[in-house]
């Protein structure tokens, strides 16, 4: 069985394709600047043929027209006819309420993740321009949508109401959300394959630590808390993300500076976070080289990045009561040395004690980090949304149900 | 080479209906300035023609201000900034307008009589360097759309889109077509919109469009209640701001539009109706006279200091000024 794994955002296509007997990647790669001038489309075969194409790609079903005629091209495909694909997965931003796990699509579906748009009017409308664009070209293929928040609709209503009016979860369904959920759902099942249990016996911490940056709290392997609310703004700080923020001081700054809404969203989306702190960079590498250099602000900013991580592991351990393993994934908590070290520092309250030699020179692999004694295990996992998206397709269409 | 063409499931043809890229701007005056800007970010590439080297390089510079300004307000990011102005070029060339899907005539002249027969000549010399394709728009906001595309080999193509300062936080174009004005040019006219994110306001040709037409009589009102001694030029702002919401007064929008632009926009619509609710007021002319064109000077019904807006002291009947 085949499976194309799409994930569409505003301007890009991300694509992977599956050869599920034995889950090997057969191409992948990415369509940019979609609907502008300088679109191209990169494509990388499993056995390393790579190349870059430049075109006008005017939408997202040209943008899949184009993957699918490279997939097929004698030249540069991998496989000889779109028919070999059996399904497509797609990755959907917000599911809401509605999509409690990953779904067959159908024309119902479809009109229930319209009324979700209102939630995520930036990432669920190019979600959806990839399904639409998928039913017309492979119109007798089945789809199925995964939804990054489905994880953690688990989350009991107590971790995720907001001490607000109840009026406007009444009216807008305000409340805390989640993100990253196939990546916190993927990395714990992975943990607990590793430990050797079942992870219905573990109480876990999950730390996804990339652009954006999420950490959730997974008791049983359900989702009980995470640091993303109603959008991914909040919780931890992030590259330009400002995360929990006292909303009496942005609106007394909304005031001061006399800025309108759009202006407060790109203030606390776009330049606040590591990049505001620092007035360096987003880049976690570019911040630790200037703080090594003497750049105080960097160096402040490291240590407020490293202290809110590890201020939620212990709110999360107190949430559920202990803590088995606490697991590091994403692009810094794969790759990011320092910043892990940082974070693990002080954490033997709980019985997390880092194994320094080990931890020291692990980038981008499974391992156990922690030392042989310490009870609480801690771990690096690298996620793979794409293969989550594929598994899931795969089992709904396999077992025939609409729903997991 | 291996193109992206090649891989394409059904070969059609891309022309007609492809992307809007590239957009010519005939001067490069605050509004061509706003309009390149906010063409720019939504990631088209943008020419300005303007008249000498001199202009360019003061146009480019306040292009950067333009945008350095929006960053101060946490409007936008330094990186984007640097692909806004990567995607807007400079030139005095109309052979550069060439390939260009919409050329959008804005000019402004320093004289305060109206320049129609100059924006003919754009029109006239836009038509010469461009496809047949290309559609040829004015923003100009109390001239007639027909009486620019008279001067047209292909009139069909004429329209005027007029956009509101400042364009990138204002979501509307109002859209007024002439008799000749053929589909296809809406259809562009319409696509370029959505990719500006802006909603289109249709307007039935009528100079002054909706906005002008309102906003006219509405700081003429505020120049008479001024003369009467009714009320001051804050309590007047005041009044509409506070009491029907609206974001800025009457006297400070003039400054901001600027007074030698509001009083051809009035004398232009005077001429067309001849209704005196149109007829400039006789305050706007003397500080016109005065020089006091508003913000941009520095001085009009208010003074301006680093961008702060200063009450004046004196008397109207001394323009504002300390009487002594």
């Amino acid at each position: 069985m085949k499976i194309l794994v799409l994930n569409c955002g505003s301007s890009s296509i991300k694509y992977q394709l599956f050869d599920m007997v034995d889950e090997k990647v057969l191409a992948k790669g990415i369509v940019e600047k979609i609907g502008l001038s300088g679109s191209f489309l990169k494509n990388e075969r499993y056995d390393g043929d790579k190349v870059t194409l430049e075109g006008e790609v005017l939408d997202h079903q040209s943008g899949i027209e184009y993957i699918i005629g490279v997939l097929t091209s004698e030249r540069r495909g991998c496989i000889k006819s779109v028919k070999e694909i059996n399904a497509v997965g797609h990755r959907v931003v917000h599911g809401a309420e509605r999509f409690k796990g990953s779904v067959r699509i159908t024309d119902e579906v479809i009109a229930k993740m319209e009324e979700c748009i209102d939630l995520a009017p930036l990432h669920n409308p190019p979600n959806l321009k990839g399904i639409y664009a998928v039913k017309e070209l492979m119109p007798d293929i089945p789809q199925a949508g995964v939804f990054d928040t489905a994880f953690h609709q688990t989350m009991p209503p107590y971790a995720y109401m907001y001490a607000i009016p109840y009026s406007l979860y009444e009216k807008y369904k305000v409340r805390r959300y989640g993100f990253h959920g196939t990546s916190h759902r993927y990395v714990s099942n992975r943990a607990a394959e590793i430990l050797g249990k079942d992870i219905k016996d573990l109480k876990l911490i999950t730390c996804h630590l990339g652009n954006g940056a999420s950490i959730a709290a997974i008791d049983g392997g359900k989702s009980v808390d995470t640091s993303m609310g109603l959008t991914p703004v909040e919780g931890l700080i992030m590259g330009t993300r400002c995360g929990d923020f006292d909303l009496g001081a942005f609106t007394y700054i909304i005031d001061k500076e006399e800025i309108d809404l759009d202006a407060a969203n790109t203030l606390i989306n776009k330049f606040s976070g590591m990049l505001g702190v620092s007035g360096i960079s987003s880049d976690m590498r570019d911040i630790e080289k200037a703080a090594s250099e003497g750049n105080e602000r960097a160096a402040l900013a490291l240590e407020m990045y490293a202290y809110r991580v590890r201020k939620y592991i212990g709110a999360y351990a107190a949430a559920m009561n202990g803590v088995d393993a606490i697991i590091f994934t994403g692009g810094i908590g794969e790759n990011d040395v320092e910043t892990r070290g940082n974070i693990c520092k002080n954490l033997g309250f709980i019985g997390a004690e880092l194994d320094f030699p080990k931890h020291d020179g692990l980038r981008g692999k499974e391992a156990i980090i922690s030392t042989e004694s310490s009870k609480v295990k801690i771990m690096v996992i690298p996620t793979n949304e794409e293969l989550v998206i594929a598994r899931d397709t795969k089992e709904i269409i396999e077992k025939g149900v609409d729903v997991l | 080479m291996e193109v992206l063409e090649d891989y394409g499931l059904k070969k059609r043809n891309r022309t007609q209906d492809g992307l809007i890229k590239k957009i010519g701007i005939v001067g490069g005056g605050t509004m061509g300035q706003e309009i390149s800007v906010t063409v720019s970010k939504a990631g088209m590439d943008v020419v300005i023609v303007d008249i000498s080297e001199e202009r360019l390089s003061i146009i480019s510079q306040l292009i950067s201000d333009l945008l350095d300004n929006m960053i101060n307000r946490w409007g936008m990011t330094p990186g984007e900034k640097k692909s806004i102005m990567s995607r807007i070029r400079l030139t005095t060339d109309y052979t550069e307008l060439k390939d260009s899907n919409i050329v959008i005539e804005c000019i402004n002249t320093e004289k305060t009589i109206s320049n129609l027969e100059e924006r003919k000549n754009v029109f006239r010399k836009v038509e010469q360097h461009v496809d047949d394709q290309t559609v040829i728009a004015t923003n100009a906001s109390t001239v007639l759309v027909a009486d620019l595309a008279v001067v047209l080999k292909h009139p069909e193509r004429a329209v005027g889109i007029h956009f509101l300062s400042p364009v990138h936080s204002v979501d509307i174009i109002e859209l007024n077509k002439c008799v000749v004005t053929n589909k296809n040019t809406i259809d562009i006219i319409n696509k370029f919109a959505r990719m500006l994110k802006k909603e289109i306001i249709n307007v039935t040709a009528s100079p002054g469009n909706i906005s002008t037409r309102l906003i006219i009589p509405l700081i003429n009102e505020a120049c008479e209640l001024l003369m009467e001694g009714v009320g001051t030029v804050e309590d007047i702002d005041k009044t509409l701001m506070k009491g029907f919401g609206m974001q800025m007064g009457p006297f400070a929008l003039a400054d901001k539009i600027g007074l030698d632009k509001l009083l051809k926009w009035m004398e232009g619509l005077y001429d067309e109706f001849g209704d005196k609710k149109y007829k400039t007021s006789p305050i706007i002319k003397r500080l016109v006279r005065s020089q006091m064109y508003g913000r941009r000077v520095g001085e009009g019904f208010y003074k301006y200091e680093n961008g702060r807006r200063i009450s004046k002291p004196g008397s109207i009947l001394n323009l504002g000024r300390e009487d002594f």
